[in-house]
């Protein structure tokens, strides 16, 4: 038998070509939903990797995105998305893939997440619900480039992604640890809202609105005899004024998390922070009355009344009626004193993807550090039975500590809301 | 020299004042105190004008008539040198 050294090297290299070729096979198409907004930065980085990493390796992806911001539409689309998924959407990034959602983006976590739900509707169909919803049609099947070689890898890189903590996000904890003295090493991120949190509950505890009532109210305590019930009418005031705080600053976060995905919402607030903050400052450099202004004598003559009406009460049940609700309507028509900083704050914390109860909690730590300065002086007043004021020098350097703060978020909110954005 | 103070229950800084006033009043036991409250002792609130700020002091001479009035938080050591200086009034 005679070998042509000519044939023999054709047959070799298209056997070789045709090992090397890849296979066609059957992967299945995926559609992924985004929606995202113009100037958040946790949609910037998941649409990065949802373009650059993920869509080159799954060609079978379609990813359709919307922009909430400043679409209207397709704020609309994503109320209707969520009520379909029966979720509630509290902010973006939101991306969809067959009926599973990942609201709020990790680099590492939630791309290891997503990767495995790509990885596993590309060989098992998957349900699309929401193709309905937005208007996009479903593909059966979609042919894409792999072979079992590749397909192996898929499976290994799939498995190593699942690590929750990935180099990419140890790498990107340690960007963000800071070495303090006294404190050791803290995560700045982490560390950023709880200390936020702190500085504006507490300055807005200086606001001298609503304590007028507590002095008087501790007054009247003073002249009783009996201790348990100055105690109780005294500790009733103040929860019940604490819990008016939290009602109105929980409804103001859940209207901002609800209204936030318009952009206008948030330039709005940054607006009235930049005003905030300016007549704060306005106050602290030109007025130098260091005493309490006098006004609405009508008003306070008529709370006053009704307070030593219903601490006089022989009932200490009828007192603590009377207390709750004169203390519930005072701190409602005083709220719109002191309204500035919790709604900023509120709007700070609704740009922070957190669990619902997360968000509550910050809103506990807020008012405890804006009641401080009321505890303290209803404290004192019931252990020495004698009043005691806080000097306004402190209420002036709050004056100005919160407006330069204020005018700082306002600044933020309008231009560089990510930077107010700690996670 | 006689000093009229005007506060209020309701006012932190008549609040901050009060033990000021205290002090000074036993160290200076010559001098003649008035405090009256804004809400209850309405006539001399009308009397003297007393209208925006809470807490106020006038300083009235041995013929009652006023000669100093000073309003808000006022430091200790400020309070005793106007008195010293205007003690012979």
């Amino acid at each position: 038998m005679k070998f042509d050294i000519k044939k023999i090297l054709g047959l070799s290299l298209l056997t070789l070509v045709l090992l090397i070729q890849p296979i066609y096979a059957q992967s299945l198409p995926i559609n992924a939903y985004f929606f995202y907004g113009d100037g958040c930065p946790h949609c910037a980085q998941e649409r990065q990797f949802l373009f650059h990493e993920l869509k080159s390796e799954y060609p079978n992806l379609e990813i359709y995105e919307y922009e909430i911001y400043n679409n209207r539409t397709n704020t609309l689309l994503l109320q209707q998305v969520s009520d379909k998924l029966g979720v509630g959407v509290d902010g973006v990034p939101f991306l969809v893939i067959s009926d599973q959602h990942f609201i709020g983006y990790a680099n590492g976590m939630t791309s290891a997440a997503i990767k495995n739900k790509i990885a596993e509707c590309s060989l098992e169909k998957c349900p699309d619900s929401v193709a309905s919803v937005v208007g996009v049609e479903t593909k059966e099947v979609m042919p894409t480039m792999t072979n079992k070689t590749e397909g192996t890898e898929l499976r290994k890189e799939t498995t190593e992604i699942q690590s929750p903590l990935s180099d990419n996000v140890l790498a990107e904890q340690n960007k963000k640890m800071v070495k303090l003295p006294l404190l050791g090493e803290i995560n700045a991120a982490s560390f950023s809202l709880p200390v936020l949190t702190i500085a504006m509950g507490a300055l807005d505890g200086f606001n001298p609105c609503a304590m007028w009532t507590l002095l008087f109210l501790i007054s009247l305590l003073l002249g009783m005899k009996n201790r348990k019930r100055m105690w109780a009418l005294g500790t009733v005031f103040i929860v019940t004024s604490a819990s008016v705080y939290f009602l109105f600053m929980a409804a103001w976060l859940n209207l901002i998390l609800f209204l936030g995905f318009v952009v206008w919402v948030r330039i709005l607030i940054g607006v009235l922070a930049l005003l905030g903050g300016g007549y704060s400052i306005k106050e602290f450099l030109f007025n130098k009355d260091s005493g309490c202004k006098v006004t609405g004598d009508e008003k306070r003559q008529k709370t006053f009344d009704k307070m030593k009406l219903a601490v006089q009460q022989n009932s200490l049940w009828l007192a603590i009626g009377g207390i709750i609700i004169l203390a519930f309507a005072v701190n409602l028509v005083e709220l719109i004193c002191s309204a500035g900083l919790p709604a900023v704050y509120t709007q700070v914390l609704a740009l922070n993807e957190m669990a619902r109860w997360q968000y509550y909690l910050y809103i506990l730590i807020y008012i405890f550090f804006f009641m401080l300065d009321d505890l303290f002086i209803f404290f004192i007043a019931m252990i020495t039975l004698e009043m005691t004021g806080i000097t306004t020098k402190y209420a002036k350097i709050s004056r100005l500590v919160g407006g330069l703060i204020m005018l700082a978020i306002g600044l933020m909110l309008i231009f560089k809301p990510g930077w107010l954005m700690f996670g | 020299m006689k000093v009229l103070k005007f506060g209020a229950v309701w006012c932190p800084g008549c609040l901050v004042m009060k033990p000021r006033w205290k002090e000074i009043e036993t160290e200076n036991s010559w001098l003649q105190t008035e405090y009256h409250d804004f809400d209850q002792d309405k006539e001399i609130v009308g009397k003297y004008n007393i209208t925006n700020v809470l807490p106020v002091f006038i300083f009235l001479d041995k013929n009652d008539n006023e000669f100093l009035r000073l309003d808000g938080e006022i430091e200790k050591d400020k309070l005793i040198e106007i008195i010293n200086q205007n003690k012979e009034k």
